[in-house]
C-alpha cells in the first residue's frame, strides 16, 4: 500500500511537471497466480495477453468475439469510463457501480475488496454460487439479474434495483464477458503449458539457446483452430445454462393451502433429515444450525490461493535446505538459481493475496439468505449445493438423475430451514433428540 | 457476423472429420511398459486424529497417505500415463474392450478406497459409502475438463458418474465433512495409465508401438520433474519419452524417487 502511495504521488508530481495529461487507459491484469503456478514465461505471458486482447478487447473498448454470443451494444454501455451523455444516458456502468469491489478484470480485487467480508466474487473461474441450475452448470441471465436486483443479503453486495432494465442487462452481459475472458485466460495458460513450451537446447557452438514455439494464432493456423475450440468450450457452457435449470416436479411441491398441522409435520420431517446422516446438514451447520459444525474448510477461490501459498513455502524450505548443504554440482547450482527466481515470482504473487479466511457454513437461525429467501431459492441451494463451496448437493446431479434425497424430502428441509429463525435458539432443542449419537461425535 | 459464425462452425466440423480418420488407423504393433518405484527417503506417515465422527473414524487407525511406502521401499500411488497432444486420439488395443465395467471409489473407514485410481472414460465411476450411519460427501470441484460435482453419498445408494474428457492431471477428490479424506482420480480418454501398487510396481500393457511420451505424477509434488527414468530424466512437465517396441516389454527397472523429487 505504501509503495502505491509513493507511486501515486510521484506520478502526480510528474504530471504536474508535464502539465495536464490523461492517465493511461486501464488494462486488464493477468492472472498471475495461474501464470506463475504454471511457470508461464514472460514471453508467453505477453502472447497470452495479445490473444486475449484480440478476442476480448480492452476495458475501454470491449470486443464481443462473434462466437462468444455476447451483445456488443450492451458491452459498450457497461464498459469504458463512467459518464452521462447529453440525453442523460449513463455509460461506463461497470466502472460506476462495480469496479471498486470486483476490480477492472473482474478478479474481485478492486480497491475496497480487502476491507470486505466476504471478499467480492472473482468472476474469472466462471463459477457462480447463487443460481437455479444444476451444480456444474452456469447461471442463467435471470439468475445474474436476480443477484443484481436483490443484492446478496448478509454481504457487501447491494441491490441495484434502481437501475433500468437495459442497464442491468448491460451489467449482466459484462459480468459474463469478464467471466468468459477469465476462463479463456486459464485455458490459454493450460494450453501453453501442455502443448507449447520453451526448451534450453545446446546450439552448434555449444551455446545454450532457448527454443520456443510462440503462441501466435495469426501465424499458426493450428493454434487458431485450438483457440476457437477452447472458446467454443467456454461459450457452450454459458449457452447451455438454460437447459440446466432445476425444475421441481409438480407432485412434490407442497400445496399452497396446507393446514398448520401439515406444515408442522413437514417441518418435523425436515428436522429429522437435518440431524440425520443421509442429508448430513448438522455436520457443517451444527446441531443447532448456528453454522458452527465445520469452520475450518475453505471455498475454491481460497483453496487455489492456499495451495499456491503452501507450494511457495515448500519451495522456500527446499531452497534453504539446499543452500545449507553446500556441496552442489553445477547442475544443482543452476537449478537452485532458477528456483530462487521462481520463488521471487511466487512471493510477489503471494503478497497480493488478502488474508486467507475460512468458509463458514451459514447460521440458519438468522433468517438471512445470501442466495435469496424464496422457497425455490432455498430448494435450489439444497438440491444443487453451492458451487465453489463445501456445500454438496442432495438432489439429482443432472436432469433425469437420482438424488440422495427425494424432492419431497428437500421440500421438508426447506420448511424446516425457513422455520429455524422463528424457533427459540435457547430452551428445548428438539434437533438434539433426533440423532443424539451422531451429534455428540 | 452470420458469415463469420458459419465459417467457424465449418472449421470445427472439418476438425472432427480428421479426428475420426486418424483413430481408424491401427497402430504398428503393441508393447508393454513396466517398472517399480522405490522411495529413497524416510516416510513417517503421520497419524490422523479425526475431528468429526470421532467414535467411528477413531477406530480405523487413520494415517496421512500423501507419501505411502509399501513393501521393500516401494512407492505407492505414483501415476504413470500416456501423454497425448490435444485432439489426438490413441489406438486402443482390443484387450481393453472388455474393461468397461464401473470402477469403484468407496468412502470406507473414513478414508477413500482406493486412495489413487485411474478411470478410462469408457468406464463409469461408482461412488459408494460403506460407512453405515456416517455421512460423506464426495467433492470433485477441481475437475478441469469435465463437469465439476459435489454430492452427498448415502450408504446403500451409490452414485454413478460418467466422464467424457481427459483431465490433464489426476484430480483431487475430497470429503468436506472429514477434511483429512482425499483421493486422486486420473480420468483419461484412453486406458494407457497406471498407479503404482503396494510394492511400487506398475505395468501398462498393449501400448501402441513407437516413441511415446509418458507423464510421471505424484500427489506430494505434482509432475515429477527431474525423475531419472531409464537413461532419461523427466522434463519440467514430468514427461519422459520412451521407445515402445512391438511385442516387447520395456522394463524400466527400479525407478528411484528421491525426497528432492517429491519436494520433501
Amino acid at each position: 500500500m505504501l509503495r502505491n502511495h509513493a507511486f501515486t504521488s510521484a506520478t502526480l508530481l510528474a504530471l504536474g511537471a508535464l502539465g495536464c495529461e490523461q492517465a493511461p487507459p486501464p488494462r486488464f491484469h493477468a492472472n498471475m497466480l495461474q501464470m506463475v503456478a504454471n511457470e508461464t514465461s514472460d514471453g508467453y505471458q505477453q502472447e497470452i495477453a495479445n490473444v486475449l486482447g484480440a478476442m476480448f478487447g480492452t476495458p475501454d473498448e470491449p470486443f464481443a468475439f462473434p462466437e462468444s454470443g455476447l451483445n456488443q451494444n450492451l458491452l459498450n454501455l457497461a464498459a469504458g469510463s463512467a459518464y452521462a451523455d447529453e440525453q442523460g444516458v449513463s455509460h461506463g456502468l461497470y466502472r460506476r457501480h462495480c469496479v471498486h469491489c470486483h476490480g477492472i478484470s473482474g478478479d474481485g480485487q478492486g480497491p475496497t475488496a480487502r476491507f470486505l467480508n466476504p471478499y467480492p466474487r472473482d468472476y474469472r473461474q466462471g463459477l457462480f454460487k447463487f443460481k437455479s441450475t444444476y451444480n456444474p452448470a452456469k447461471p442463467t441471465n435471470d439468475d445474474l439479474l436476480r443477484v443484481l436486483k436483490n443484492g446478496v443479503p448478509g454481504t457487501s453486495m447491494p441491490s441495484f434495483s434502481l437501475l433500468s432494465e437495459t442497464e442491468l442487462d448491460a451489467l449482466v452481459e459484462y459480468v459474463k464477458y469478464l467471466a468468459m475472458r477469465g476462463e479463456m485466460e486459464q485455458k490459454l495458460i493450460q494450453y501453453v503449458y501442455d502443448e507449447l513450451g520453451e526448451e534450453e537446447v545446446e546450439g552448434e557452438d555449444g551455446q545454450i539457446v532457448i527454443e520456443r514455439t510462440p503462441l501466435d494464432p495469426t501465424a499458426n493456423a493450428e493454434q487458431a483452430d485450438v483457440i476457437k475450440e477452447l472458446l467454443g468450450e467456454v461459450v457452450a457452457a454459458w449457452q447451455e445454462a438454460g437447459d440446466n435449470v432445476i425444475t421441481p416436479v409438480d407432485e412434490a411441491i407442497p400445496a399452497d393451502d396446507r393446514t398448520p398441522e401439515e406444515i408442522a409435520a413437514s417441518i418435523e420431517k425436515g428436522r429429522e433429515l437435518f440431524a440425520g446422516t443421509r442429508a448430513n446438514c448438522f455436520t457443517c451447520h451444527g446441531p443447532t444450525a448456528l453454522g458452527d459444525g465445520q469452520t475450518t474448510d475453505f471455498d475454491n477461490w481460497t483453496k487455489e490461493q492456499k495451495g499456491f501459498l503452501d507450494a511457495t513455502v515448500q519451495l522456500r524450505e527446499s531452497i534453504a535446505e539446499r543452500e545449507k548443504s553446500g556441496e552442489l554440482t553445477d547442475d544443482e547450482r543452476a537449478q537452485l538459481e532458477r528456483d530462487r527466481q521462481l520463488l521471487a515470482q511466487r512471493e510477489q504473487v503471494a503478497a497480493s493475496f488478502y488474508p486467507i479466511r475460512n468458509a463458514i457454513p451459514r447460521n440458519l437461525r438468522k433468517g438471512v439468505y445470501r442466495g435469496g429467501r424464496r422457497r425455490i431459492d432455498v430448494f435450489a441451494r439444497i438440491h444443487a449445493g453451492i458451487p465453489g463451496t463445501p456445500m454438496p448437493g442432495a438432489g439429482a446431479a443432472a436432469p433425469g438423475g437420482q438424488g440422495t434425497l427425494t424432492e419431497e424430502e428437500i421440500w421438508n428441509l426447506v420448511d424446516y430451514v425457513l422455520s429455524l429463525p422463528y424457533e427459540p435458539a435457547s430452551g428445548p432443542q428438539p434437533a438434539l433428540t433426533a440423532n443424539p449419537e451422531a451429534i455428540v461425535n | 457476423m452470420n458469415c463469420l459464425r458459419s465459417s467457424w462452425l465449418s472449421a470445427s466440423f472439418a476438425l472432427a472429420a480428421i479426428a475420426v480418420t486418424t483413430s481408424s488407423v491401427s497402430a504398428a504393433g503393441w508393447g508393454t511398459v513396466k517398472g517399480r518405484f522405490v522411495y529413497k527417503g524416510t516416510a513417517k506417515p503421520e497419524k490422523i486424529t479425526p475431528t468429526k465422527d470421532v467414535e467411528f473414524c477413531g477406530k480405523h487407525d487413520l494415517v496421512d497417505e500423501t507419501v505411502a511406502v509399501g513393501k521393500e521401499g516401494g512407492l505407492q500411488n505414483v501415476f504413470v500415463y500416456l501423454y497425448t497432444a490435444r485432439g489426438k486420439k490413441v489406438d486402443v488395443h482390443e484387450s481393453y474392450a472388455a474393461g468397461s465395467e464401473a470402477k469403484v471409489l468407496d468412502n470406507k473407514g473414513c478414508r477413500f478406497e482406493p486412495h489413487a485410481m485411474t478411470l478410462w472414460t469408457e468406464q463409469p465411476l461408482e461412488i459408494r459409502n460403506s460407512d453405515e450411519g456416517v455421512g460423506h460427501n464426495t467433492n470433485g470441484q477441481l475437475l478441469v475438463q469435465n463437469p465439476k460435482f459435489n454430492e452427498q453419498v448415502t450408504s446403500g445408494s451409490p452414485i454413478t458418474k460418467k466422464f467424457s474428457k481427459s483431465e490433464p492431471i489426476p484430480t483431487k477428490v475430497a470429503c468436506n465433512v472429514h477434511p483429512w479424506m482425499s483421493a486422486f482420480v486420473l480420468i483419461r480418454d484412453n486406458p494407457y495409465m497406471a498407479v503404482s501398487g503396494e510394492d511400487g510396481s506398475f505395468v501398462i500393457e498393449n501400448v501402441p508401438a513407437g516413441k511415446q511420451d509418458f507423464v510421471f505424477w505424484h500427489e506430494a509434488k505434482g509432475n515429477l520433474k527431474d525423475l531419472a527414468v531409464g537413461k532419461g530424466k523427466a522434463d519440467r512437465k514430468g514427461q519422459v519419452s520412451l521407445e515402445v517396441k512391438d511385442g516387447e516389454t520395456l522394463d524400466l527397472g527400479e525407478i528411484a524417487v528421491t525426497s528432492a523429487v517429491l519436494g520433501k
